[in-house]
């Protein structure tokens, strides 16, 4: 008894020793290397979004032969736990340890922010796509950038199609993620909502991470809504909308996710649940673009499902950098963050450019309609694309009014 | 305000108190008799949401997974017990919290590397679909259905504790340990009944609110915090107390989320805090 | 000076040699927490699972001086000190009145509130995104902007807490904390008012948490929200008992144990809390009384064997 237990210390003991002489004090990226970082979910509140987001990152670096002007690309992950510390510390740790001269992601906009403030502190060139209007607004500096549509743009997108579709729609119930990101595309979405004449007879906002919606879905049964316009992501929009269908709001009134992650959410619920249902999105994989078709197809070949936005951001993202590299004829991230304010190319969801005052990618966003379970005709044909939309943020709106220097 | 919203939002809040109270009286249980902390609760009442998923995808009966599944989960229950939680009776609550948290990380770790770890949708059964006119309001048959279910076992739960012997021995457990074990019960026999009985009550649980709240790996987490409020409010091993803390904060969070929705969550652990400033010892606790 | 203190040292100057400052700081300021635990866990018997409250009220009130008010870091930490010494008190004050269970429940749901609270109230603490942005300002002529600087004050402040807490540990009260550990009855009998002195464990825990709140704010110029999560609570917890909460330098050992393994086991595998879950049942089923104890077990077997292997001869 007393030898296996000390053997098992010495095992321990011996992996402890390894490993930690395995974690060096100073980098051990090779000279002409480029290291980039994708700071994923693994664990915690998005680790569902983790291993697609790296996926889609891989993609698109081994398309490029893991290479960028002729140097070798070094790719390396890290969990952030959906957590801003340890997203913080261990991304301080890459650039330390790995000389880490990109980072992409993370995937929460609270622990994004948290990045970005490393990001403008280590002086490396930061990609994000999410909901917080910060990065490209009030928090905007010269080393983080947004892929993601404005939450104008969505708002807009969604409710000036929503409303030429239905124009009768005219009382809308909101239900929102209570915290910045909802905030914002709330206010947006009644500022859009003024101009087709819609009164919003209830606005609720529920705590982030809420489980129990039963309590909003009967208040906004009680409101006698026309239409149930959610702002909220991930976990909670799954839940809420289920609620909503089992309460039987769902499909006899139409539910909208105004910015809904498309495929990761729709896998979840099941084909009656999400009848009626309108969803805005940053990607849906039946996007026209011939990069987009080539993604999709690739991505379906190796993991036998379409990819959401999730794998499409982070594919994106990395795509954009590598443009940035091609632009500036250099990998030096300095460089390349100079070639991407203003950059413009044909991509993965349109056009795409670069705001080089705000470092906002100007893009289109997409706004599907579910379809019937036996309008269906494959497992993972949820919707059709019913509009895209690119109007940007009205500069007057814009919370950046000074984006700094390098 | 209009009396059918007051009514839903009361009917939501014994929904989901009721679900509630059946994971705070199975910690309780668990916590009352063995005198261990059971940071392992949520993650059986996960195991046994994904269990009758599994097994409704398999048997295509819901009735049948529902009566299956939290059998799985009162399996390993007894598992964890007899080889896990035996050895640690006399180690101190620190080795029992350190092993039933190790072991609610093997759970949910387990369910995502099996199942995988993007959430999924379990529809209620056919004959449970759709909504039932109350008169005053239109509700979820499913609910309802839930609403007795949790009810049954509850009662069944009281039944079993105060008319049959082995819950006079479960009671007398709570009671004093060294009086049972010397009136000739071998208390390890007990020990290990009492998981197993804990174990199933949250496995149930958690299958029952497949349906409702769906599933996904992390959905333990919340319902672990709550099942914690509900035994502190209710007192240690008393049935009746959890029953009346798990219906007190569902109402509570329902009524709040009526009014105030931002703090729903936080309603929760600001009723238990003034209870127990009146109450340190919980609403019917006496130790 | 003793062994320990020339070990303690050696691990001082070595550990920024093998590991990135940052991790090393890291070490030693959660090490400074697992003190401030231990006191209650190992030497006062209360398994406290609300430490987070303390150590993350703490790690705001600095933060946001040191952002808002550009105050003098010493009197940054001292405040940190304070606010950490008063928020136990006060939970303090409500959980001493209960024993075992119920106590850990307490400590657990009023973490919960505090919790609550910070998520809440966005205007000060950023809620879910944190509170970022704060400064590390100079202090005597130290850039502690400079990662190695930081480690070096962080290590000070490290090295004069474990003596404080040595001081504590050794003195009557420390004796009596450990007497009511043994036998509370004993104790209320001899005369001492048990709950007072529990109370006042709390207090000097609290402080202890406070001081490596502060620090750890100024760490990575963030206050997360989950530095007043309950998972905070319990990673002090767990990482006092895989040291061993029986010693004096358990947490500390624990403490470079906890945050390695969770750093290198998370760039192994993505699925690494399976790891540090199976860790920790091998630790509670075989290694019970931690690193130290098993450090001890072996090095009984070594010199019994070499006894045996003399006597053979």
């Amino acid at each position: 008894m007393s030898g296996l237990r000390r053997r098992d210390f010495l095992k321990l003991g011996a992996a402890g020793a390894a490993s930690a002489l395995g974690v060096p004090a100073r980098g051990g990226a090779q000279a002409n290397e480029v290291v980039m970082l994708g700071l994923w979910s693994f664990t915690g509140a998005f680790a569902d979004v983790g291993p697609i987001l790296d996926r889609g990152m891989r993609m698109a670096l081994e398309e490029r032969g893991m290479k960028a002007q002729g140097k070798p690309i070094k790719y390396v992950t890290r969990d952030d736990e959906t957590k801003a510390g340890s997203a913080t510390r261990r991304a301080e740790e890459a650039v330390d340890g790995e000389a880490v001269k990109y980072i992409i992601g993370p995937w929460s906009s609270g622990v994004a922010l948290a990045v970005s403030e490393v990001a403008k502190r280590k002086k490396v060139l930061h990609y994000f796509s999410g909901g917080t209007e910060d990065i490209s607004g009030a928090r905007c500096h010269r080393y983080s950038f947004q892929w993601a549509a404005s939450p104008y743009t969505a708002a807009k997108t969604v409710v000036d199609t929503f409303m030429k579709a239905n124009p009768r729609a005219k009382r809308w119930h909101l239900l929102v993620a209570d915290y910045a990101f909802g905030w914002s595309v709330e206010k947006y979405v009644k500022e859009v909502g003024k101009t087709h004449g819609i009164e919003f007879v209830g606005a609720d906002r529920h705590p982030l991470g809420e489980r129990e919606f039963s309590n909003y879905v009967t208040k906004a049964a009680g409101n006698k809504p026309d239409v149930v316009a959610m702002v909220n992501f991930g976990l909670d929009t799954v839940t809420a909308a289920r609620e909503i269908f089992n309460f039987g709001l769902t499909p006899k009134i139409p539910l909208i996710l105004t910015w809904s992650s498309g495929v990761e959410e729709l896998v979840q619920l099941s084909p009656e649940m999400r009848e009626n249902m309108w969803v805005g999105s940053n990607f849906y994989y039946t996007a026209d673009t011939p990069v987009a078709k080539e993604f999709v197809k690739n991505y379906q070949a190796k993991f036998g499902n379409p990819p959401g936005y999730a794998p499409a951001a982070a594919y994106g993202m990395t795509r954009m950098v590598l443009h940035g590299m091609d632009r500036a004829r250099s990998t030096d991230h300095v460089d390349v963050i100079k070639a991407l304010e203003g950059i413009e190319v044909e991509d993965l969801v349109g056009k795409m450019r670069v705001d080089a005052k705000t470092h906002q990618t100007l893009r289109p966003y997409f706004f599907m309609r579910c379809k019937k379970k036996d309008a269906m005709q494959h497992p993972t044909d949820f919707a059709d694309i019913v509009a895209t939309g690119s109007t940007p943020l009205p500069p007057e709106y814009s919370a950046c009014k000074d984006i700094g220097s390098l | 305000m209009n009396p059918s919203l007051l009514f839903s939002q009361i009917l939501n809040g014994i929904v989901t108190g009721m679900l509630y109270a059946l994971m705070g009286i199975g910690l309780s249980i668990i916590t009352g008799i063995l005198n261990i902390p059971n940071f392992a609760h949520g993650a059986l009442f996960a195991l046994g949401a994904y269990l009758i998923y599994t097994v409704i995808q398999a048997l295509g009966n819901f009735w049948l997974a529902l009566a299956v599944a939290p059998l799985g989960v009162a399996l390993l229950g007894l598992l964890i017990e007899y080889a896990g939680i035996r050895p640690l009776y006399r180690a101190g609550h620190d080795y029992q919290l350190l092993l039933t948290f190790g072991l609610s990380l093997i759970i949910t770790e387990g369910i995502i590397v099996v199942w995988g770890p993007i959430g999924m949708s379990q529809l209620p059964p056919a004959l449970l679909r759709g909504g039932v006119d109350l008169g005053i309001t239109i509700y979820p048959k499913y609910r309802l259905f839930v609403m007795a279910m949790a009810g049954l076992l509850v009662l069944g739960a009281w039944l079993f504790l105060e008319k049959t012997r082995y819950g006079a021995i479960m009671r007398a457990g709570i009671e004093d340990k060294e009086m049972v074990s010397l009136l000739g019960i071998d208390i390890h026999r007990l020990f290990t009944a009492a998981f197993g009985l804990g174990a199933y009550l949250a496995g149930i649980s958690g299958a029952l609110t497949a349906p409702i709240r769906g599933l996904n790996p992390l959905m333990g987490v919340d319902m672990l915090g709550i099942a914690f409020v509900v035994v502190a409010l209710g007192g240690l091993g008393n049935l009746p107390g959890a029953i009346v803390a798990g219906l007190m904060i569902g109402v509570a969070q329902s009524l709040v989320a009526l009014v105030w929705p931002e703090a729903s969550v936080a309603v929760i652990f600001a009723v238990m805090a003034a209870v127990l400033l009146v109450r340190p010892q919980g609403l019917f606790g006496i130790r | 000076m003793s062994r320990a203190w020339i070990a303690i040292l050696a691990a001082v100057v070595l550990l920024p040699m093998l590991v990135r400052h940052a991790i090393a700081t890291e070490i030693w300021i959660f090490a400074i927490f697992g003190l401030g635990l231990n006191l209650l866990l190992g030497y006062t018997g209360l398994l406290s699972f609300g430490q987070a409250t303390f150590f993350g009220s703490a790690a705001y009130v600095g933060g946001y001086l040191l952002k808002h008010g550009g105050v003098n870091v010493l009197l940054v930490l001292a405040l940190g000190i304070v606010v950490g010494a008063v928020s136990a008190a006060a939970v303090g004050y409500l959980c001493v009145q209960r024993s075992g269970l119920y106590f850990i429940m307490l400590t657990f749901a009023l973490n919960q509130m505090f919790y609550f609270t910070a998520y809440q109230w966005t205007s000060v603490t950023g809620g879910e995104d944190g509170m970022p942005g704060i400064p590390r300002p100079a202090f005597l002529g130290l850039r502690l902007s400079e990662p190695l600087a930081y480690y070096v004050f962080v290590a000070a402040c490290f090295v004069i807490a474990l003596g404080i807490m040595k001081r504590v540990v050794e003195s009557p009260l420390g004796k009596i904390l450990q007497a009511i550990r043994e036998n509370e009855v004993r104790a209320q009998a001899i005369g001492y008012d048990a709950r007072r002195f529990k109370l006042l464990a709390f207090v000097i825990g609290g402080a202890f948490s406070g001081l490596a709140g502060v620090l750890y704010a100024m760490l990575f110029g963030i206050v997360p929200l989950e530095a007043i999560g309950f998972v905070f609570s319990g990673n002090v917890v767990f990482g006092t008992l895989i040291g061993g909460s029986g010693s004096l330098y358990g947490p500390v050992i624990g403490a470079f144990v906890f945050i390695w393994l969770s750093e290198s086991v998370s760039v192994i595998w993505q699925r690494w809390p399976l790891l540090l879950g199976v860790a920790f049942v091998i630790v509670v089923l075989f290694f019970r009384g931690g690193l130290v104890e098993a450090w001890d077990r072996l090095a009984t077997w070594w010199s019994v064997r070499r006894l045996r292997g003399v006597a053979e001869t």
